[in-house]
């Protein structure tokens, strides 16, 4: 099923790609128009391959969760993807090295290429080899991208001197990992009150 | 039972928290009290007024009821400048999000 299903979401996960890339050749764009889009669309896919995890210890195990989770992965590259266009179109915009190493200890900057150096992390290791050689580590590392989307996050809102846009794609994750909090609570003191029960 | 009630409630004060924090927070936009948009300067007349900073324009848009110019400084340096839309007065500066000009006694 969801070898079937994959490549249709590569296809849907490229399309706005091929759009911007489509409108910077033929000029009905400029690569400073694109920073927004591209860096949107990156944390957005983070946090989507993010969700899922959260819900299936909220929600169970169920066929729509656990196809979402077998695609965590292909989302999580193309959020990666997205992340590299951002940095190429403004390495584009600047133009010249000067200027990118003079910005770079501005707070709306420095955490740019943070976030995008922890998605470089995650990403870098996103081949089916390297989740085998790497064991437990790999979900280790993975936790990398909690960082990048805080991180990604932070840089939208010190660029923007407005925490609105920034917070709001952030709190699904916030909303979610309160409830997980929250059940794994509730697991566990079920599950010593039922040991409980069966020693008296 | 009282799990399930206990789910619902946080779900419930996350939500609230959320919506309380979210106009609190959204503080960054400038407001620069402009009145009817019949008696703006023209965005030709801002694009002149950013030509006599030294800059190279990269963008002119309308942002809330202001005029804002994103441009590149002689030094290369990214500028995002907000100007009054009737005098034309530049009135802040932020560069990459960090503040570098302010007009004396602006405070919107």
């Amino acid at each position: 099923m969801i070898r079937k299903l994959r490549p249709l979401v590569w296809l849907l996960l490229a399309l706005p790609a091929l759009a911007m890339v489509y409108q910077l050749a033929s000029g009905a764009t400029f690569a400073f128009k694109l920073l927004h889009p591209t860096g949107e669309l990156a944390l957005r896919l983070m946090v989507v391959a993010l969700m899922v995890g959260p819900l299936i210890t909220i929600f169970g195990r169920n066929r729509f969760l656990l196809g979402w989770l077998a695609l965590r992965r292909n989302i999580g590259v193309a959020a990666f993807i997205y992340g590299l266009m951002h940095l190429v179109f403004y390495v584009m915009d600047m133009g010249a090295i000067g200027p990118i190493i003079d910005e770079f200890w501005l707070p709306g900057i420095w955490s740019g290429w943070l976030s995008f150096a922890l998605m470089l992390v995650a990403a870098s290791i996103s081949a089916d080899w390297a989740v085998k050689a790497l064991g437990p580590w790999w979900q280790r590392l993975q936790y990398a991208v909690y960082g990048a989307v805080l991180i990604g996050a932070l840089h939208w809102y010190w660029l923007d001197n407005n925490a609105g846009p920034a917070l709001v794609h952030l709190a699904p994750l916030f909303v979610l990992w309160t409830l997980r909090a929250v059940v794994k609570r509730t697991r566990r003191a079920r599950k010593k009150a039922k040991e409980k029960e069966s020693l008296a | 039972m009282i799990a399930r009630i206990r789910l619902a409630a946080s779900l419930a004060i996350a939500g609230a928290a959320l919506a309380v924090a979210q106009p609190a927070l959204a503080d960054g936009d400038v407001v620069c009290s402009s009145g009817p948009r019949e008696n703006w300067k023209s965005i030709n007349d801002l694009k002149k007024a950013a030509w006599l900073e030294r800059w190279e324009i990269i963008e002119t848009r309308i942002e809330g009821d202001c005029y804002e110019v994103y441009a590149r400084n002689e030094r290369g340096q990214v500028l995002e400048a907000f100007f009054h839309p009737v005098t034309l007065e530049k009135l802040v500066v932020f560069r990459r999000g960090s503040e570098v000009y302010r007009k004396r006694g602006f405070t919107g």
